[in-house]
Order: C-alpha cells, then sequence, then structure tokens
C-alpha cells in the first residue's frame, strides 16, 4: 500500500489550511513559542518590580502607559501581569508546544501511520487553537485591561465586572479565550486517543508503543475527561457575570461600596470544578515531558530504557490517581479535616508511581556511558529538576504542611519546577532532538549546550530560591513586600531571583539564535542522525507527506539497543526479525 | 494536484474511526453534564435554594422525544430490509419531532418567563435554563447528524454497509441524548 506522495499541493493548502499532521504540529510549535516570548516579556515585568519595588521606569511609562504611572506599575496592572503570564505559559505555551504540537507531530509517526485518525479535525483545532490566541491577546487592549483574577480566575474577583479593572471586559475575553482553547484541545486530545487506537501499523501492539505515545495517549485522556467540568464552570461564571445567576458569588458582597443582590452561590464550587480540571492537567503537561525524555536516553546511553512495562503501568497509575486528588489545591478552603486527609492521602499515592517512574529513567542512566550531545543534557534538566521539584510536592500535599505553605512562594517554586520546568526542559529536550527530522537540519550542538546551561543554572537557582522565600513566609501575588517587616530580609532574595529570571531571558536569545541560524545554515541531516530506534527515523528528514512509502511492518520493541545489527548496536522498530534477533 | 495526493487530502475515515471517536465525544460530553449535576447538586444545600414550578409541557417533550428515538429505531430496522420508502418516512418523522421538541422546550422557556420566573429567579431556575439550553444545543448538533442520516436514507443506500454505519452513528448519538434529557428532567423535576 503506497502512502508517501509527490506533494503538489498550493502553498495555502499545504502550509496554512493544511491536514497534515506534521504542518498542524510545527503550527503550534511556533505559535506556542511566540506566545512563550509574550509569557517571558511578562515574567520580566512582575520581577522587574519585585527585585525593585520601589523604582520607577520612566521608559516603561512610555511603553506601557496604562499599566505604568510616573515609571511606577500600578497595583491592578501587576495582577493583570501575572494572571496573563500563567494563563499564557500553562495553556498556550506548554500545551500548544509540548503537547499538542509534538503530539501532533510525534504520534502518528511513532505509530507507522500516514496521518492522524481525523485530519481534517485536526486542521479544525489548529484554528480554533489560533482564534483562542488572538481572543486573549486582544484583552490587553480593552479598556480596564487584560484579567487579572490569576490564572484560576477564583470568584468573586473574576465574576464582578467592577472588581478590578482586569474583571470588566478582559475576563470576559478570557473566558472566552479558555473556551475556544478547551474546544481545541478536546478535538486534539480525541484525535490523538483515535490513532493510537485505530491507524497503528501492523504488528504495533500497544505494548510495543514508545513511551512517547504512551504518555500522549494518557495524557489525551486526561484531557477529555477533566476538560468539560472547566467548560461547564466557565459557563457558569458567564451567567453570574452577564446574566445575574448566582452559582458562585454568596451574599452580602459590597464591592465599590455598593451590596450586590446576589445571593446564596459558592465561591469554592468554583475552585472544585477548576482543579477537578486543574490537578489533571499539571499531567496532561508533565507526561509527555516525562515519555519523551524515556525516549531520549536510550538514543545517548545506547541501551534500551529499564523497566518499559512498569513506567506504562505507571503512567496509567498516575493518569487515574491524578483525576482523584484535586482537592489537595483547596485544604485552606475550610473542607473538612477527614476530607482534606483523603486527599492528602491520594497525594501522597501518587508518588509511588511518579518515583517508580523517576527511578527508571535514573536506572535506565545506570552503567552507560553518557553521550551528552544537546537533546541529553535537556533530559538530565528534567530528571533533575523532576527528583528536586518533586521533593517539594511531599510538602504540599500534606495538609498539615500546605496550611503554612498555601498560596506562598513555596508553591510558586514548586509548581515551575514541575509543570514549568520539567515541561519546559522537556520541550527543549524534544526540539533539539527532533529538529533535524521536522526540517532536515542539524542544531549547532556548542550554541546548545550553551543555551542549555545559560538555563539550567538560572532556572533552578531562580525557582530553588522561591522555595526558601515561602518558608519564611512571602505570599504570592503580592505587589510589593515593602510594607511587611517580616518579609524586609528577604529582599537580597529577591534582587538574586530576579537577576536569575533575567538571565534565564535572556539566555532564550542563545536558542532563537540557533533555531533560525540552524534552519538557513545548519547542516543538513541524515534520516536517522540519532541512530534511534521507532519509525520516525526510519523516513527521510523532514518525512513527506504521508509519512510512510510502504506501512512499516513492525517487529520488535521500541528500545532496540545494544544488539549486533548490520547498522551498528541497533534496530529500528521495522528492522525484521530474520535480520537482527528480536529481544522484546 | 496528484492523484494520490488527492486522494490523501480526500481525508478518507473508516467506519469504525466515526464510531470511536462519537463515542469519545460522548464521554465529553457525559464529564461536562456530569459537572453541571455535581454543581447543581452543590448548589442545591445553599440556603436560598428555592424549587420553582416547571411548566407540563416538558411531559409532552420528552414523549416527542421518545417518539423519535423509536422512529430512528424503525428506520433502522426496515431500511436494513429494503424497505427504503418506510426507512425514510421514518427518518424524516424522527428529524421533524426533534425540531418539535425544541420547540416544545422553546415553549416551556417562554412559559415560565410568562409565569415570572426568569435566569436568575432562583438557584433552581437558573439550572434548569442552564441545563436545557446546554441540552438543546447538543440536540441541535445530533440533528444535523440526524440529517446526514436521513439525506443518505432518502436517497436509498446503493451501499447498504456505509449507510447501516452512519445509521448506527445516528442512533447512538441521537438514543444518548434521549437519556441525557430523561436524567436532566428527572433531577430538575425530582431533586
Amino acid at each position: 500500500m503506497t502512502h508517501a506522495h509527490h506533494d503538489d499541493r498550493g502553498f495555502v493548502r499545504r502550509y496554512i489550511f493544511s491536514t497534515d499532521h506534521k504542518v498542524i504540529g510545527i503550527q503550534y510549535i511556533i505559535t506556542g513559542l511566540v506566545m512563550a516570548l509574550v509569557g517571558a516579556a511578562l515574567a520580566s515585568l512582575i520581577r522587574l518590580q519585585l527585585g525593585w519595588p520601589d523604582q520607577a521606569w520612566p521608559l516603561l511609562s512610555k511603553l506601557l502607559p496604562a499599566g505604568y504611572q510616573g515609571g511606577v506599575m500600578l497595583p491592578e496592572f501587576y495582577l493583570a501581569v501575572v494572571t496573563m503570564h500563567g494563563t499564557i505559559m500553562v495553556f498556550f505555551f506548554i500545551s500548544f508546544v509540548l503537547v499538542s504540537g509534538f503530539g501532533n507531530y510525534l504520534v502518528p509517526l511513532q505509530c507507522g501511520a500516514n496521518d492522524m485518525a481525523f485530519p481534517f479535525l485536526n486542521m479544525l483545532s489548529y484554528w480554533i487553537a489560533f482564534l483562542s490566541t488572538v481572543v486573549l491577546m486582544l484583552s490587553f487592549f480593552v479598556v480596564g485591561g487584560a484579567a487579572a483574577a490569576g490564572w484560576t480566575a477564583y470568584p468573586p474577583l473574576s465574576a464582578i465586572a467592577a472588581a478590578v479593572p482586569g474583571s470588566a471586559m478582559g475576563q470576559s475575553l478570557w473566558l472566552l479565550a479558555m473556551a475556544l482553547f478547551i474546544a481545541s484541545f478536546t478535538m486534539s486530545g480525541l484525535n490523538i486517543v483515535a490513532t493510537v487506537l485505530s491507524v497503528r501499523a501492523p504488528g504495533l501492539s500497544m505494548m510495543r508503543l514508545p513511551l512517547t505515545v504512551w504518555s500522549y495517549f494518557i495524557a489525551s485522556i486526561l484531557g477529555l475527561l477533566a476538560f468539560p467540568p472547566l467548560t461547564a464552570a466557565a459557563v457558569m461564571l458567564l451567567f453570574d457575570r452577564h446574566l445575574g445567576t448566582s452559582f458562585f458569588l454568596p451574599s452580602g458582597l459590597v464591592v465599590a461600596n455598593k451590596l450586590l443582590t446576589n445571593t446564596g452561590g459558592s465561591p469554592l464550587l468554583w475552585q472544585h470544578l477548576f482543579w477537578f480540571l486543574g490537578h489533571p492537567e499539571v499531567y496532561v503537561l508533565i507526561l509527555p515531558a516525562l515519555g519523551i525524555a524515556s525516549d531520549i536516553i536510550p538514543a545517548f546511553t545506547r541501551k534500551p530504557v529499564f523497566g518499559y512495562r512498569m513506567s506504562v503501568y505507571c503512567l496509567w497509575a498516575v493518569g487515574s490517581l491524578s483525576m482523584i486528588v484535586w482537592g489537595h489545591h483547596m485544604f485552606v478552603s475550610g473542607m473538612s479535616p477527614f476530607t482534606g486527609e483523603y486527599f492528602s492521602l491520594v497525594t501522597l499515592t501518587i508518588t509511588v508511581p511518579m518515583t517508580i517512574f523517576g527511578v527508571n529513567m535514573l536506572a535506565s542512566l545506570w552503567g552507560a556511558k553518557l553521550d551528552l550531545k544537546s537533546p541529553m543534557m535537556w533530559v538530565c534538566g528534567v530528571i533533575a529538576l523532576f527528583g528536586s521539584g518533586g521533593l517539594g510536592g511531599l510538602f504540599l500535599g500534606n495538609a498539615t504542611a500546605d496550611m503554612q505553605l498555601h498560596d506562598t512562594y513555596f508553591v510558586v517554586g514548586h509548581f515551575h519546577m514541575m509543570i514549568g520546568g520539567v515541561t519546559l526542559f522537556g520541550t527543549f529536550a524534544a526540539i533539539y532532538f527532533w529538529f533535524p527530522k521536522m526540517f532536515g537540519k542539524m542544531m549547532n550542538e556548542t550554541l546548545g549546550k550553551l543555551h542549555f546551561w545559560l538555563t539550567f543554572a538560572p532556572f533552578f537557582t531562580l525557582f530553588f530560591m522561591q522555595h526558601f522565600l515561602g518558608i519564611q513566609g512571602a505570599p504570592r501575588r503580592y505587589y510589593a513586600f515593602t510594607a511587611f517587616d517580616y518579609l524586609q530580609k528577604t529582599r537580597g532574595q529577591n534582587l538574586v531571583i530576579s537577576l536569575a529570571a533575567f538571565l534565564l531571558v535572556s539566555a532564550q536569545g542563545v536558542f532563537l539564535v540557533n533555531f533560525v541560524w540552524s534552519l538557513v545554515k545548519g547542516r543538513v541531516a541524515a534520516a536517522n542522525p540519532w541512530r534511534a530506534t521507532t519509525l520516525e527515523w526510519t523516513v527521510p528528514s523532514p518525512p513527506p507527506h504521508g509519512n510512510f512509502e510502504t506501512l512499516p511492518n513492525v517487529t520488535r520493541w521500541p528500545y532496540e539497543y545494544g544488539v549486533p545489527a548490520p547498522d551498528g548496536d541497533f534496530a529500528t522498530q521495522d528492522v525484521p526479525a530474520a535480520s537482527v534477533p528480536v529481544t522484546a | 494536484m496528484s492523484a494520490n495526493a488527492a486522494a490523501l487530502d480526500a481525508v478518507a475515515v473508516r467506519e469504525d474511526q466515526l464510531k470511536l471517536g462519537l463515542w469519545m465525544f460522548l464521554g465529553t460530553v457525559t464529564m461536562l453534564f456530569a459537572a453541571f449535576t455535581s454543581a447543581y447538586i452543590v448548589r442545591r444545600s445553599g440556603s436560598d435554594w428555592r424549587h420553582v414550578a416547571l411548566p407540563s409541557i416538558l411531559w409532552l417533550n420528552s414523549l416527542v422525544l421518545a417518539v423519535s428515538s423509536v422512529a430512528v429505531e424503525i428506520a433502522s430496522l426496515r431500511g436494513a430490509r429494503g424497505g427504503w420508502r418506510t426507512s425514510a418516512i421514518a427518518m424524516l418523522v424522527a428529524c421533524a419531532l426533534g425540531i418539535l421538541f425544541l420547540t416544545g422546550q422553546v415553549a416551556a422557556w417562554k412559559q415560565m418567563v410568562a409565569a415570572g420566573v426568569y435566569l436568575p429567579t432562583s438557584p433552581h431556575s437558573s439550572f434548569f435554563f442552564m441545563l436545557t439550553g446546554a441540552h438543546a444545543l447538543h440536540v441541535i448538533a445530533a440533528l444535523a447528524v440526524l440529517g446526514w442520516g436521513a439525506v443518505a436514507t432518502v436517497a436509498g443506500a446503493r451501499d447498504l454497509r456505509a449507510w447501516t454505519s452512519r445509521m448506527s452513528l445516528c442512533r447512538t448519538f441521537w438514543h444518548y441524548l434521549g437519556g441525557v434529557w430523561l436524567f436532566l428532567f428527572a433531577l430538575v423535576s425530582l431533586y
């Protein structure tokens, strides 16, 4: 059966309204990287304020007149910046690049398929995602500015237009953008699950799938189950905002010296619905990073991953448990101590499969002669951040400890290391590893390593230190700490954190230079430059429209390394058993 | 465009994939209504909860939806035995009843408004309007699918297997929404 084709579609069909999963994947990646620049710029504004809270910045007053007066940032603008930074980084950077981008690009290729199960739906999902991005960005320019109720959009702040300037039109656009994002993400997740279940190549049983595909499969199932409740919550919030209902608004609220007529609503109801999505979302983001890391490791250790089956079972266990732990975000909401105990117990239980997965990654390095090329260095970063960041989760998952640490910078440090760091480093690992496949060019190794160290050192400094700020009682989302005597001694720490943040943001310039330079001048990549085993490496770089000339016949698992083979010490998944013995 | 590329871009989706896709979609819809239901249960415990009288036309609407499901089944059974004329009539009746159901739901809303019960009147009325509205939006989507099945049936299917597969999607989606309606009606009436 012939699938790969001479491609004579026009420019628009080929690169803009394409149904090719690879083009759509790259569209998601480029959109996400552009949004990352916006998110990073917002992070810089946050750190500028927290590092130098008394300083005036006249230039910023000229650039952002609505947010700065006399060179000093307005507190309500700070809230909007924090909100949009979180929203953009979680939903419009990591979700776009790592989940939808690489998920689209890799899943059909690694499944030996010529495209996604529903290519048209796939195209639709990208363009709805693009529309949601436009709506979100427009919210910066409306009266009152962008949403300011935090990326968690807790009511009443998010429900009452008069609460803060960002709660007016900005919050409505935020909700609209999220509704579009959810619709798009649901289409994308549905496509990934259907692709894995229905268009795998002959011989590719589920237990022969690479861990990357497994992680996308489980993350997509989580997304399909967890996002609809947020849709329901968003609808109710919009009703509260515009149609006078009281789903989330309690009695007796006074805003701008005016008593609101709402009665009996429950702000905690929003929190439950939000975190029913919010916690699985953490795993929707982090599992692909772990799956990708697990697949990159063997290419640079030249031996199979350790404990493949157990890792698959752990992904399932983590996915299942992630649906029943959301209450650990709400230990201080007045929940019953018994409920708190339950959420503590299941949250700490989730560390068991996560730790097994982490130890499997470590054990995969054991005894190997590491070839520290840039993708592998980023994977080492994933493991380091997963271990150290995960440790903080033990404290936050325990209700007793969380009471002290809730809403402090300990939480900020923890989640930046996990869903910020593990995913960021996983994203870069993926970019450095699959760039040759995507564009047919190699990235520059020296710049890749420089980028790694200039990212890892400030990243770890920044977010590790934030844990200690939290232990000292520094609350998150505060505009300045100058008014608190007990936090005066943290001024220096905030300065160092800000300097680290600027170094971190600046270092991404190295990546951008490398990305563009490699696209133009990079060394031409072979079909399989890393001598890896999964199916995408059996086709040219970049793969043609339709991927495979003939559908591959899969004979083995994806980690056939360290075997005597004509091409060296590995066999791709489609090498006949007669040529190289099958080990699993 | 070459014939090969044109074939690839024609986006041929297999029947089993469509069925899988539909079931996954219904899974997400189930989670959506499950979330609404849990919100209903939580909000129900509020001190300001006040039940509003629901219009009796809802019983008639429920009957209309049930009969439309029966019509889809008749269309499916008759078509499979070559009775295309009966099958086509049954599908058109099912579509008409679907539209009648929606019209009946709008009539129910109007009756409530005429009785002075609006969206913000009480948490119960808020949920009633929201749940029936969300359900109606899904019914509109399902009506489009039902119309897709009706077109194939009226044309007299040449490929029986493809027609059966299309009808299977219509039946699943339509009966599912019938089930969701019965659940929602019971929820807002009894709890």
